[in-house]
């Protein structure tokens, strides 16, 4: 918000610039710019919404005087009415006082509508007010000068001469002074005359009744409105101006009059005419009341870690406009400036104010010495940083994407719940995030494709963060995919088992043992997919190939991070053999329908004695294989924790364990093996 | 040979040949010569000494003793010798080129806003504090409303909120799990909390969403100069112990006072680098980096907690931003982007 230098000189001496501006700064009205302008210095300020006091330079005055202990001197309007009397030219009903608990008017006539004097003109546009007339640049200058928001209405256009402050009717129109036509709802508070609404209550003035060249009777409204349904009003309209600005963060009740008595002066002055004697006021004087506010400025030293000397406070206090009724005990007792009457309520807003006023850096820093027990790493906490430290280690790049999505990409890749529907976004940025994620792998498929398209040889990303399903939880996704490896030293593509294997080390990581079937899932290639299922039943991830355009097959995973459990408790370890241990080979002829995972599971529901460990060494197909049989040749390792055992006792185990595996697997010629269920 | 030559220079005629041995085939010559097991010089004396008289074998045992200690020693010697200069000279031969690239996987990484939020959860573990979590689909109640946000308020102007067609709200800041942990534990609290937090803007300085930590701490006689003290503290870990932190008075629904945070820029202050061309600071020196507050007495009353007997202080800010200064990324969208030629240089 923008001040005139200036102009705030008009009510108090400044220090120099720099002064001024630290001042300022450090007391609470941030100094964002400074702008030389002509023989003027232009200040932004930044004023937060809690003090609407401070958007006028009279405002902003008052701090600069308790900041930098100067006197403040507001202007005194010499008001000087003439002998035709308000309240017989024209009349004010406010319908609703809670949402208009005062409105004033007075009537200026026989005035000449023209251009502003430069004065006028100059310090408007310093503030960033473009001069329109002498009358409406009047209501502007009392805006900027005092806070009070104003209106001019051509009162020869007011039919009956009278203002009627009321509630919308449903669906009422009116064309405000942009010129657009403004349909009005029941809860809208407007200004209307005996026929129908002039202007929008304390957001803009209408069309109709505006101040033109011919004007020559003005009322002048000086109103004080409620801040939320100036608000709603407003926000409802998207129309933000000067005064539903000031109205709707609380403007001073008690400032109408004054104000009115300032523009009238001014107008008189200006543009000719005289000022007709009395105000019209109609109030509730409830508005008025000035809150109390009990203290103890004891419990502001401690409450600060500062000591204030009582005398500093008394006189900071005073200048910003607090009466002081009692400040000597334990206890003090102030009564509100009605300016702050929505800003300043409870003890701890006057902490604020002698805390700011004394400055942040008077009070020296100290460490809290706190006690209660420090929290450990929650389990989830540790998983998480266990996570992301197993992929780096393996050479993943962490990603982070928006966690809503288009409604495309909702649909595009797998969800593990079934059925159900997206959260929607009420208001989201574009139809390209409108939806809550339910999938990790949309964002990454995206940075696949993206990183292809900038020329990546390869990618492998990992994300974790939350889907959004029935209840937000954490899951982990993963995308790989190109080259594996340099030329130099063999590269190869990467393929599904790249991506396997690092699923499968994850789940080793957390010591699980998953179930894995394979599945088709949304936007996962056929026969490429798999899902994971805790305890059997429970669909906890996937993984598969999707379908993509770029250079080279993606390949993307999920899995649920509450499936890896906690980890929290760490197994005891199995005390190694000192004892050798013996390897020994195994070919299975089967059929090609027989999944590995089928054979490994039968192999360890029947694990011989001693059996440590048993992997996949080969498989075969080709010559000397039969026709849809393949060659499995499977690695077993034997170690007994007592003896070494003997190559006889290998054999014998190795004999059962081909007999078993040969009678559920075995290939038949012509015809299928028997017991597939293993 | 004969025992009479142990006294006619027989060790120093040995110890002159074994001089100048410089080859497995003149070590093994020498050896045979001497120390041969047929027709050597040790053996051949052996033999003859066991010939001689008692009195004689006596006086020349000992010069045969000491003779063939130090022929056995010597050739010793000279074999470790010979064998480590052969050692070597195999390896000489197999020599590679070390300069070759190594077989790897690429180097992992984690994200940017991670690694900062590591070093920051580290700090605040080392001062005592526990981490704490909350949803990112929050209600009007734990975003706004137990934050002192009335409703209809400008102040909730400012957080541009994206909200849900179910009536719910993605936080526009991780405070809300302030008021869960307040409503869940009894003071004394010292929390921090972390996570993604969203808002309805996405120019070209901001991104929809994007990342706050926030530190909360109840107790009884916590004053606004602790706020000071930890907030100090927490900087000084994170930047340098020549940290200078400034307080400009603020507002925040939910503190009183409230207070911007400004810490001297770490990128441009001396000797670092030249300040008016900063463009991290853009010259001023300063970098505002944090919100903070004493806790308002109303969100500790809508929390169950009594003013009059507790209060606290709350301070937090953007994860993303202290990132993009420390990594020099000019863009916070290139933090969500997620290109790997960006994300792939930032290791630690």
């Amino acid at each position: 918000m923008l001040f005139s230098c200036d102009w705030l000189a008009d009510y108090v001496e400044l220090p120099e610039l720099d002064e001024l501006s630290e001042r300022l700064t450090f007391g609470g009205l941030n100094v964002e710019h400074v702008t030389p302008v002509h023989d003027d210095v232009v200040l932004d300020l930044e004023v937060t919404p809690n003090r609407p006091d401070a958007m006028n330079h009279l405002g902003v005055a008052r701090e600069i005087s308790v900041l930098c202990d100067a006197p403040l001197s507001p202007p005194r309007p010499e008001l000087e009415e003439g002998e035709r009397v308000a309240a017989e030219l024209a009349a004010v009903e406010v319908e609703d006082l809670a949402g208009c608990p005062r409105y004033a008017a007075r009537i200026v006539e026989g005035i000449q509508v023209g251009p502003s004097p430069e004065w006028i003109q100059r310090r408007l546009e310093a503030v960033g007010v473009r001069p329109i007339s002498n009358v409406v640049d009047v209501t502007n200058y009392v805006l900027w000068e005092m806070g009070q928001p104003m209106h001019a209405f051509d009162l020869d256009r007011l039919a009956q001469s009278t203002i009627v402050v009321r509630r919308a009717a449903e669906g009422e129109t009116l064309i405000t002074l942009d010129g657009e036509t403004r349909k009005l709802v029941a809860e809208d508070l407007v200004i209307a005359d005996r026929e129908r609404g002039v202007a929008i209550a304390g957001v803009m003035g209408g069309q109709d009744t505006e101040v033109g060249d011919s004007t020559t009777r003005v009322l002048l409204e000086s109103a004080h409105f409620d801040p939320v349904s100036v608000r709603k009003t407003s926000k409802r309209l998207g129309v933000h101006t000067d005064a539903s600005h000031r109205f709707e963060r609380g403007t001073d009740p008690d400032a109408c009059v004054r104000a009115l008595d300032r523009a009238a002066t001014l107008l008189a002055e200006i543009a000719g005419g005289a000022i007709a004697a009395g105000a019209i006021d109609v109030v509730d004087p409830a508005c008025l009341e000035r809150a109390t506010v009990e203290f103890e400025p004891g419990r502001l030293d401690a409450f600060a870690g500062v000591d204030f000397e009582r005398e500093s406070l008394r006189r900071w206090l005073d200048g910003l406009g607090f009466e002081l009724q009692s400040s000597d005990g334990e206890l003090w007792r102030v009564l509100v400036p009605t300016w702050r009457r929505f800003d300043v309520e409870r003890a701890q807003d006057v902490y604020e104010e002698a805390i700011r006023v004394l400055g942040f850096d008077k009070i020296p820093a100290a460490l809290p010495v706190t006690t209660g027990a420090d929290g450990p790493e929650t389990s989830e906490q540790r998983r998480r940083r266990q996570l992301r430290a197993h992929l780096a280690g393996q050479g993943f790049a962490e990603a982070i994407h928006y966690s809503f999505i288009s409604e495309d990409d909702d649909r595009a890749f797998p969800v593990l719940t079934e059925g159900g529907a997206p959260i929607e976004l009420l208001n989201p940025l574009s139809e390209l995030y409108t939806v809550m994620r339910r999938s990790m792998v949309a964002g990454l498929a995206h940075c696949a494709e993206l990183n292809q398209r900038r020329g990546a040889e390869s990618v492998r990303f990992f994300e974790l963060g939350n889907i959004f399903l029935d209840r937000e939880i954490e899951s982990l996704g993963l995308v790989m995919g190109g080259v594996a490896g340099s030329p130099w030293d063999g590269a190869r593509q990467v393929d599904l088992f790249d991506l396997k294997g690092v699923v499968d080390s994850i789940l080793d990581f957390f010591d699980l043992e998953i179930e894995l079937r394979p599945a088709e899932l949304a936007g996962i290639l056929t026969g490429t997919g798999a899902e994971l299922r805790a305890s059997g039943t429970e669909r906890v991830g996937y993984f598969g190939k999707i379908d993509s355009e770029g250079s080279f097959p993606v390949f993307v995973a999920e899995i649920l991070c509450s499936a890896l459990g906690t980890s929290a408790e760490v197994s005891s370890v199995d005390i190694p053999s000192r004892f050798p241990g013996i390897g020994a080979d195994l070919t299975l002829t089967h059929s090609t329908d027989v999944s590995w995972g089928l054979v490994a599971a039968a192999i360890r529901d029947q694990a011989p004695e001693d059996l440590v460990d048993f992997s996949l060494r080969d498989r075969y197909l080709g010559e000397g294989v039969p026709d849809g049989a393949v060659n499995t040749t499977i690695g077993f390792h034997y170690n007994a924790r007592d003896r070494s055992l003997t190559q006889d006792e290998i054999n014998d185990r190795q004999t059962a364990i081909a007999r078993a595996l040969e009678a559920s697997f075995g290939w038949r010629e012509g015809g299928a093996p028997e017991g597939r269920d293993g | 040979m004969r025992p009479l030559d142990l006294r006619g220079g027989l060790l120093d005629g040995f110890l002159k040949e074994a001089a100048v041995v410089d080859s497995r085939e003149a070590y093994e010559a020498l050896r045979i010569e001497w120390a041969g097991r047929k027709r050597g010089v040790i053996r051949t004396l052996e033999g003859e000494l066991r010939e001689l008289p008692n009195k004689e074998k006596r006086d020349f045992g000992r010069l045969f003793h000491e003779l063939r200690r130090t022929v056995t020693a010597t050739l010793e010697e000279i074999d470790r010798r010979l064998t480590a200069a052969e050692r070597a000279h195999r390896e000489v031969g197999a020599a590679v080129d070390v300069t070759l690239p190594g077989r790897r996987l690429p180097t992992g990484t984690l994200h940017p806003v991670t690694l900062v939020y590591y070093e920051v959860e580290q700090i605040f573990r080392q001062m005592g504090y526990s981490v704490v979590e909350g949803p990112e689909i929050e209600d009007d109640f734990h975003n706004f409303e137990a934050l002192n946000f009335p409703p209809d308020h400008p102040a909730r102007d400012e957080q541009d909120t994206l909200l849900l067609k179910d009536g719910r709200l993605l936080r526009t800041h991780t405070s809300p799990v302030q008021i869960r942990t307040m409503l869940e534990r009894e003071p004394p609290i010292r929390v921090i909390c972390h996570g993604r937090v969203y808002r309805n803007d996405n120019s070209l300085r901001h991104s929809p969403m994007f990342h706050q930590v926030e530190a909360l701490v109840i107790d009884r006689g916590i004053t606004f100069g602790h706020l000071k003290g930890a907030v100090q503290a927490f900087f000084r870990e994170l930047y340098d112990a020549e940290t200078q932190v400034r307080f400009r008075p603020s507002f925040f629904p939910f503190t009183e006072p409230s207070a911007e945070i400004d810490i001297t820029c770490p990128f441009c202050r001396p000797p670092n680098g030249d300040r008016d061309s900063c463009g991290t600071c853009s010259g001023t020196g300063w970098m505002e980096l944090m919100g903070s507050g004493m806790v308002d007495p109303r969100v500790l009353e809508n929390c169950g907690i009594d003013p009059n007997e507790y209060s606290g202080f709350a301070f937090g800010g953007g994860t993303d931003r202290i990132a993009m200064t420390r990594y020099g990324m000019p863009n916070i969208r290139m933090l969500f982007e997620n290109d790997e030629r960006l994300l792939r240089q930032i290791h630690r």
